[in-house]
This record gives C-alpha cells, sequence and structure tokens, in this order.
C-alpha cells in the first residue's frame, strides 16, 4: 500500500525459505495470490502463467460481470466452486503431455486421417449453425474448424482444458453457457459437446439454436457414424499424437513441437527402445522445466513481449542485452541432455540421454525437426 | 393418465439376478463396472438374439445440492462427485438397462437419457429450461433426506410439471438415504406423501457396493413406469408405438 501511494507496483516476492509469492488484480475487482515452494524467474513465469488462467477460466464459466460487479460476495463464492474442477487441472498438472496452459499454444494431436475429419468438422459445424467445431481425443485437439483456430490462444487453451473435465465425467452431452475470456467476457455462448466414443468429443459453440435435444437426435449419428473406425484409430495413438508413419530417431527421449505461426503444438514421450532409465513422468517434468527455462532466458515469447509490464520484465535480461535472437539453446544435466531450436516458425524443445555427446544434439534436433510432420 | 403400475406387474423385478439375465447385462458391464458409451455406441447382441433398444428423455428435478448430478452418475455407474457444485448448464447421461416384459418374456434395453441442470443456470439463462422440457418421457423429483426445505418443495414442483407437461411419467427418488445421522424427513411422512400424490417414491445413498444391485430399484421402476405410459397411450397393454431398433 505504500509502494502503491509512491506509484510503485509490488507484483510478487520470495520467502527466505525460498517460496514464491505471486499476486495480480483483475479488472480492479479479484486478486489472485499463487504460492509455491520453489522461487526463481522460470517459477515466477509459470505462477503469472497461472493467475492468467485461473482468472480465464472464472471468467469463461461465470462471466465477467458476476466477478466485477459483485453483489454478494458469499454467493459469489458458492458459483466460484463451479470452477474449481477445471482450476484444479490446471493446477495440478498432473495429466501428463498437455502442456498447453504453459505453452498457451493448443495441445494437438495429429490424426493419421486429418483430411476426412477437417470435412466432417466443418460440415457438422455448419450444421450446427456454427462456425466454431473442434474435436478433442485425448484432450487434445484433432481437427477444428478454421475460425476455432482463431480464438485467442487462450480460450482455445481452456475450451480444451473445460471439455476435458466435462468429458472425464462420463456424461453423454452438454449444453454449457460460456464466456470468452477475451472475445466475449460479458456475453455467453453456448458450448455443445457431444462425447462420440469414450474419449473422442466433438464441441461446437453457437447461438440459441440449435437446442441441444435436435443437434444430437439429427446431427451426430449423421455426421460422425460413418467416422467410428477413423475415431478409433485416433484414441488408439494414445499419448503419442503423431501418427504411426512417423518413427523418431532412439535418442529422443521427449519432444515438443510448437508452431509459431498458428500457436498449436504436439509432444510426445517416447518409452522405446527401453535403454533408459526415466520414468514418463519425470520426462515430462522435465520436458516442462527446459520449456521454462529456454523461453524465459532466452526464446522471447511473442505474447510476453506485448503483455503486461511485470511479465515484460520477466523475459531474460540475457536478450535486453543484445540485439539478436538466439536460434538454439542447450542444458546439459546428470539426467538428460535439453536441446531447444528456433526457426520462424517452430520451435524444438527435445530431451536426450545423459550419453548423448553435446556436439551432436544440434543434430538430432535438426533432424527430428525435419522429420515431423509441421503442422502447416 | 391411469395411475401407476403395481411394482413388479409389467418387468420382472430384480431380473438381473436371474441366471437367464446374464447375456444381456454383460452388454453392459465391462471387467466387473459399468460399460461406458459414447453417442456412437451401443451394447451389441449377438445377430442371433435381436433386441430393440426403446429411448426416453428423462429429467431430473430438484432443489440446488439434492444431489441430480450425483444420482444422474449413480445411475450410469460412472464416478459419484464426491464434493458438490452447481451445474452449470446442461448435462445429459446415458443408461442402458436390460428389461424383460413379464407378460411376453420379452427383453428390452431400455436406454434412459438423463436430463441434469443446475437450478442457478435454469433461472439465468432462459433457453435452458425449455430445452430440457421438450419431449420429456418422465421427470425424476428428487429431495434430500438430510434437506427439509426440499422435501416440503415436492408439491410444487410436482404440481408444475403436472401442469406444463401432461403425460408424462412422475417418479420421486429421496437421495442421502444413508446419512440418518442427519436425517431431516421421517419415514411416515414419506409414506403419507406417497399415498397423497400416489407416486413411486424410491430412495438411494451411500457406497455402491453391489454395482447392479445398487440401481436396479430405480431403473426397474422408471422403466416399468414409462412403458406402461406408452401402453397406455398407444391404447392397449399390446406393444405401444414403432420400436427404435438400434441403428449404431
Amino acid at each position: 500500500m505504500f509502494g502503491g501511494g509512491q506509484g510503485a507496483v509490488l507484483s510478487s516476492c520470495e520467502t527466505e525459505a525460498g517460496g514464491g509469492v505471486v499476486w495480480r488484480v483483475f479488472q480492479d475487482s479479484v486478486m489472485l495470490i499463487a504460492v509455491s515452494r520453489g522461487g526463481g524467474k522460470e517459477e515466477q513465469v509459470r505462477l503469472r502463467r497461472l493467475l492468467e488462467n485461473v482468472w480465464s477460466c472464472m471468467v469463461l464459466v461465470l462471466g465477467q460481470d458476476e466477478l466485477v460487479h459483485v453483489k454478494n460476495v458469499e454467493r459469489l463464492k458458492k458459483e466460484l466452486r463451479s470452477c474449481f474442477s477445471l482450476i484444479d487441472l490446471l493446477l495440478e498438472e498432473k495429466l501428463e503431455g498437455i502442456l498447453g496452459s504453459l505453452t498457451h499454444c493448443a495441445d494437438s494431436l495429429l490424426p493419421p486421417n486429418a483430411s476426412v475429419l477437417q470435412e466432417t468438422v466443418d460440415g457438422f459445424a455448419r450444421a450446427a449453425d456454427s462456425e466454431f467445431g473442434c474435436l478433442i481425443v485425448h484432450g487434445r485437439i484433432a481437427s477444428a474448424t478454421e475460425k476455432w483456430w482463431r480464438l485467442a490462444p487462450q480460450e482455445v487453451i481452456l475450451l480444451s482444458a473445460f471439455v476435458r473435465s466435462l468429458s472425464s465425467s462420463g456424461s453423454a452431452s452438454c449444453d454449457y453457457p460460456v464466456f470468452l475470456p477475451q472475445g466475449s467476457p460479458t456475453v455467453a455462448h453456448r458450448l455443445l459437446r457431444f462425447q462420440l466414443l469414450p474419449g473422442a468429443d466433438v464441441c461446437v459453440l453457437c447461438g440459441p439454436t440449435p437446442p441441444l435435444h435436435e443437434a444430437e437426435a439429427q446431427l451426430v449419428g449423421r455426421f460422425w457414424s460413418p467416422l467410428v473406425e477413423t475415431l478409433r484409430e485416433c484414441l488408439a495413438l494414445g499419448e503419442r499424437c503423431l501418427p504411426g508413419s512417423v518413427t523418431l530417431r532412439p535418442d529422443v527421449l521427449a519432444l515438443l513441437l510448437i508452431n509459431r505461426e498458428t500457436r498449436r503444438s504436439v509432444c510426445c514421450v517416447q518409452m522405446f527402445p527401453h535403454h533408459h532409465t526415466l520414468s514418463k513422468t519425470r520426462r515430462w517434468e522435465l520436458l516442462r522445466s527446459f520449456y521454462t527455462f529456454s523461453t524465459s532466458r532466452y526464446f522471447s515469447q511473442e505474447e510476453a513481449a506485448c503483455g503486461p509490464p511485470e511479465e515484460r520484465a520477466l523475459v531474460g535480461d540475457f536478450l535486453q542485452g543484445f540485439s539478436h535472437q538466439p536460434q538454439q539453446c542447450y542444458l546439459v544435466t546428470e539426467e538428460c541432455k535439453s536441446f531447444g531450436l528456433q526457426t520462424p516458425q517452430h520451435q524444438l524443445f527435445l530431451l536426450s540421454p545423459p550419453d548423448v555427446p553435446t556436439f551432436a544434439l544440434r543434430t538430432v534436433a535438426t533432424q527430428t525437426l525435419l522429420l515431423l510432420p509441421l503442422m502447416n | 393418465m391411469t395411475g401407476v403400475p403395481h411394482a413388479g406387474s409389467l418387468v420382472v423385478s430384480d431380473w438381473h439376478r436371474c441366471p437367464d439375465s446374464k447375456e444381456y447385462f454383460s452388454k453392459i458391464l465391462h471387467k466387473k463396472r459399468r460399460k461406458r458409451f459414447g453417442l456412437l455406441e451401443s451394447p451389441v447382441m449377438p445377430p442371433h438374439v435381436p433386441v430393440d433398444t426403446v429411448h426416453y428423455k428423462i429429467f431430473l428435478s430438484g432443489k440446488s445440492g439434492v444431489g441430480k448430478t450425483a444420482l444422474a452418475a449413480r445411475l450410469a455407474g460412472l464416478n459419484i462427485p464426491t464434493v458438490h457444485h452447481e451445474t452449470t448448464g446442461i448435462e445429459t447421461t446415458v443408461v442402458y438397462w436390460p428389461v424383460k416384459l413379464r407378460e411376453s418374456g420379452r427383453v428390452l434395453f431400455f436406454r434412459l437419457q438423463l436430463w441434469d441442470c443446475g437450478e442457478n443456470a435454469l433461472r439465468r439463462f432462459d433457453h435452458l429450461l425449455p430445452s430440457c422440457k421438450d419431449q420429456v418421457d418422465a421427470v425424476l423429483f428428487l429431495f434430500s433426506f438430510t434437506d427439509r426445505t426440499s422435501f416440503d418443495d415436492l408439491s410444487n414442483q410436482i404440481t408444475k410439471w403436472t401442469e406444463s407437461s401432461a403425460g408424462c411419467v412422475k417418479v420421486v427418488v429421496g437421495t442421502k438415504f444413508d446419512l440418518f445421522m442427519h436425517c431431516d424427513v421421517s419415514g411416515r411422512e414419506v409414506r403419507d406423501f406417497q399415498e397423497k400424490w400416489s407416486l413411486p417414491v424410491l430412495r438411494t445413498g451411500g457406497e455402491v457396493t453391489d454395482v447392479l444391485g445398487d440401481v436396479a430399484p430405480i431403473l426397474n421402476c422408471l422403466s416399468e413406469n414409462l412403458w406402461h405410459q406408452d401402453c397406455v397411450t398407444a391404447g392397449s397393454l399390446s406393444r405401444p408405438s414403432q420400436p427404435e431398433t438400434t441403428a449404431l
């Protein structure tokens, strides 16, 4: 408060024991505070993003008006419980292989039969009077209409998370009013979601029509029944997210590929061949922290540059001292070696076993980048 | 309406315990748990055992917090949410349940789609209630044994629905029956209520110990009443409307 009077903004602090506290006030109404055990620059980047995501969750479910013009705090507290399951999804981050809330790039799955799925999603959305349609398999976008990709990246990620939380409850379909945190924070749209197969959901954002019952009875079977086998093939890809035709080099333990233009990402962990002892969970952890490490120090992020001042300040001091952009970076630890690579269109982050010579990492990365379907 | 069928008069109650039901119930089970079906799936019987599937839409009505979402999850054999939070839109859950008709010995799969919507959402967004009411076949009225007001409110709710959706089946379900320490509604009051309205009143709550037995009373009662209603509508006690066969 003292600082505020002097025009200074205090936005975080660290405890002696190395813990971190970060906060932010949204719309002059709600202050969100995040506390974590780890401190440091990487952790701050993560917590800031978390706060922003949590606020957006609250807007998505309740609408901005309810949060800004609070009439009854007790009622709001009760209503906020509806967002808890979604917020838990972001907090836990245990769901392996879903990095969207960190990268703000939509977790995607590259289906073997992409064009058929694309046509069907487009046709289905059109028939439901909507331009926004999306097919989500195992929580990752397998196909979506062009307009869906034009939603704000954060909205795409939150909608995926929302569908994931609805889908995991096992319900067959739903008609939920949702507010788009950036596109439409005060006017609700309808999110219709249909569980085609357990683990595969299609959803559309639409206006007053069609009613849920009608869309389900008339459109779901018509568009999707012929694709049951295709959908099963997508489900069979599982966490690998890549078509079976892509064979990764054996010295890739895990990777994350981001398309910087479309803001989509694929990531996977390669458990075979069995020459390495790192568990799957640990590999996801390492991939996450390497991503945060590289983006907070070397690779600037498009949105961070135009984000709030405190986020801009986090773009490393290293970067500010140079007029050029680093293109590659690596990190060697006892557990593994990590390499990051960026081109104007892509960013690739990968983990290799520690016995791979450091000078070979670049070759591993460039070859892998050439191998991957580039999500154009 | 010609009243409510006597329990067990149209369908075989406790059929899930009979040996001849096994091949049917096995189609809705997977590793001793209830099987999950996407909208593109349904129980598949071998070609020499043709079974018709009849589709129904059921609305869950009741005060906020009585356990509408939990009941839907229970009836479908899904994970029952442990903490209450408001459902902020419509959520539907599909339940497949095989039923044997007493008179003809014929077996049918009932596909019950349960429509659940939070009370606050219904109040806040006008389009949700009409969508729930449209072509509804039955309403499950829920009250909680631990919440007196939810029981007192039943009469109001039933009257409202009787006015707006005349021919639909009505069944009352009391939830959280296991929490007898906090019980707010006595057995006598429930009996009186049942007599006054002549509606079936069922109870549920507690841990699920028997995957089929836990839900059989409610699902059989609901199926029987829906079937009865269809027969009344068709004007005879033979087969009512055209069967909707499994298409997928």
